[in-house]
C-alpha cells in the first residue's frame, strides 16, 4: 500500500441511523431477540486489518471452507475525521472537535442480523477504504446537508441525503464521547442508507459526497 | 521470561524480568526496584496495541450463569486501546448505575502476522500470556451488536498486566487456576480449562475472517462468579502462571477530573 492510510487508531461506524430503515425494521425489531429497537446508536468497529485507501482493490471475501462467498455488498458514509482529544462533549459544541471530513466505504457481507457484533461480515482485510483526501472542517458549515451517493460500474445504486439520519453529526460525536475519549485522526462514519449495494467480482465502485471526494475502488477475486 | 512496561521517576521503560525478579531495561539498564515498589507505574504491557478480541460467554458456568445457552460459535466483539490500563491503576464506575462486574481473563498477545493459519500452528503467532480484567455495565446492554460498545469500549475498562509471560514458560495454557478477588475475599474460582473454544481455536477461527497482526490480543472470556463493583473497591484478578492484576474503582468524576 503506497498512499497513507487517513485513519488513525479507531474507525467507528454507525449502522442503523438510516430513519427509512429503522421503520422498515421496526417490526422485526419488536421481536425477538431485539424485543425492542435501539435507544442508543448501534456502532460497530472496523479494525485495522480492514483500512485502505482510495483506488486500492477491495479483496473478495472467503467463507470458512475457503470457497469465494457469494454475495459482498458495500455501503457508504460521511466519514468524520476527529480535530483533536474529544472527551465528553456537548451537541451545541461537537462540530468545533471536528478536524476534517473525508468519505468512508464499508465493504462486508450483507448484513443479515444485528443481534451479535458482525465479526465474520465486517472485519474482512482491505474492507475499508477512507478517503480520497481530508477535507478541513471550515469548509463544511452544515456536514448534515450533505449527500453520499454510490456507483457501479458507472450506474448510480444509492443516494442517501444525511438529513435522513436518525442522529446527527454533532449528537453522535457527544454520544460517542461519551463512552470513548476520541483522539486526533479517530474516524465516526455517522451513517449508511439502510439498503446495502450488492456487488459483484471486478465491480468498480464510486462512493461520493460532493464538496468531499470520491472514493473509487475495485473488487477483487477475478 | 517476562515483559513490561512501566514508568519510573518519569521515564518510560520497556523492560524485562527474570525469574528472580530482576528487572533489565530494553537497553541493558538494571533497575533496582523490587516488583513491589511504589516507585514503578505500571504501564498496560502491549506497547503498540492493535486491535483487541474479546470473547463473551466462553466458559459454559458463566454462560448459564447469566441465562444463556453456551455458544456454538465463538462470540467477538472489539476494542480499542482507549480501554486500555495498566496494573495498580484506577477505572471507573460510571454514575447512575446498577450493575458493573468485573471478568477476569487470559489474554494471548498476537506477536506474528498471520492469516488462515492452523490450530496446530497457533502458539507460534503467541508473543505471550497475560491477565486482562474486562470490566461490563450491564445496565447498558441492549439487542444490538450485543455487548454493545456502551457496555465494553468504555475508557479505563480494561485493566491489563502487569506483565506478559512468554509462552514456553506457560507449558499448558488451558489448565491455569483463576480466580479473583475483592477486598481480600475471594469472589470468582475458576480453571481455564474449563474454557469453550481455547487459544489455538480461537487464532485458527479470527484468522480465517482476518489478518492477525503484532499488537493485536484476545481476551478469552471469563468464567462464573462476577460481582457488582463500587467506588473504593479494590479487584485482584490472578491467573496461575501468569500475573496478577489490581485495580482499584473510583467514580466517574474522580477518573475525569477537569472534563467530568
Amino acid at each position: 500500500m503506497t498512499a497513507t492510510l487517513l485513519v488513525n487508531s479507531k474507525l467507528v461506524c454507525v449502522a442503523l441511523n438510516d430513519k427509512a430503515q429503522l421503520k422498515a425494521l421496526d417490526a422485526t425489531f419488536n421481536q425477538a431477540p431485539y424485543n425492542k429497537p435501539p435507544t442508543q446508536p448501534v456502532l460497530y468497529y472496523k479494525p485495522r486489518n480492514t483500512w485502505s485507501v482510495d483506488a486500492a482493490e477491495v479483496e473478495w471475501a472467503k467463507d470458512f471452507d475457503g470457497k469465494d462467498v457469494p454475495t459482498m455488498v458495500v455501503g457508504a458514509s460521511l466519514g468524520v475525521v476527529i480535530g483533536k482529544e474529544t472527551c465528553r462533549v456537548k451537541p451545541e459544541e461537537a462540530l468545533s472537535f471536528v478536524g476534517g471530513y473525508t468519505v468512508v466505504a464499508d465493504y462486508s457481507l450483507p448484513e443479515e442480523n444485528y443481534y451479535r457484533p458482525d465479526i465474520k461480515g465486517k472485519c474482512l482485510d482491505t474492507s475499508a477504504p477512507v478517503g480520497p483526501s481530508l477535507v478541513a472542517a471550515d469548509k463544511i458549515a452544515q456536514p448534515d446537508a450533505l449527500s453520499v451517493t454510490i456507483k457501479v460500474n458507472g450506474e448510480l445504486k444509492s443516494t442517501f441525503d444525511l438529513s435522513q439520519m436518525q442522529r446527527s453529526v454533532a449528537e453522535l460525536i457527544s454520544i460517542i464521547s461519551n463512552i470513548m475519549t476520541l483522539q486526533a485522526g479517530e474516524v465516526i462514519a455517522v451513517g449508511f442508507a439502510g439498503e446495502r449495494v450488492a456487488l459483484a467480482k471486478g465491480d468498480k465502485v464510486e462512493a461520493a459526497i460532493a464538496g468531499i471526494g470520491t472514493l473509487n475502488n475495485t473488487l477483487g477475486g477475478i | 521470561m517476562r515483559y513490561a512496561r512501566i514508568l519510573v521517576e518519569g521515564r518510560e521503560l520497556d523492560i524485562t524480568i527474570d525469574a528472580q525478579d530482576k528487572i533489565t531495561t530494553q537497553e541493558g539498564e538494571s533497575i533496582d526496584l523490587p516488583l513491589d515498589s511504589d516507585q514503578i507505574t505500571w504501564l498496560p504491557p502491549v506497547k503498540e496495541p492493535g486491535t483487541i478480541f474479546a470473547l463473551g460467554l466462553n466458559y459454559a458456568d458463566h454462560a448459564t450463569e447469566l441465562n444463556f445457552a453456551p455458544p456454538k460459535e465463538p462470540l467477538v466483539f472489539i476494542k480499542h486501546a482507549n480501554t486500555l490500563t495498566g496494573h495498580k491503576q484506577t477505572s471507573y464506575r460510571p454514575d447512575n448505575i446498577e450493575y458493573q462486574h468485573y471478568e477476569c481473563e487470559l489474554v494471548a498477545v498476537i506477536g506474528k502476522q498471520g492469516k488462515n493459519i492452523k490450530r496446530e500452528d497457533a502458539l507460534d503467532y503467541v508473543a505471550g500470556y497475560t491477565v486482562c480484567n474486562d470490566f461490563a455495565i450491564r445496565d447498558y446492554l441492549e439487542n444490538y451488536y450485543r455487548p454493545n460498545l456502551r457496555v465494553k469500549s468504555r475508557d479505563s475498562l480494561l485493566p491489563m498486566g502487569p506483565w506478559i509471560v512468554d509462552v514456553a514458560d506457560v507449558p499448558n495454557a488451558n489448565n491455569l487456576r483463576l480466580t479473583t478477588t475483592v477486598n481480600g475475599k475471594i469472589t470468582q474460582d475458576g480453571s481455564t480449562k474449563d474454557m469453550i473454544f481455547d487459544v489455538p481455536f480461537l487464532i485458527e477461527y479470527l484468522s480465517k475472517i482476518m489478518t492477525l497482526n503484532p499488537g493485536d490480543m484476545i481476551a478469552t472470556g471469563t468464567p462464573h462468579g462476577v460481582a457488582d463493583m463500587q467506588p473504593g473497591d479494590t479487584v485482584v484478578c490472578s491467573i496461575e502462571s501468569i500475573c496478577d492484576l489490581e485495580t482499584r474503582i473510583v467514580s466517574e468524576q474522580e477518573y475525569y477530573g477537569k472534563n467530568y
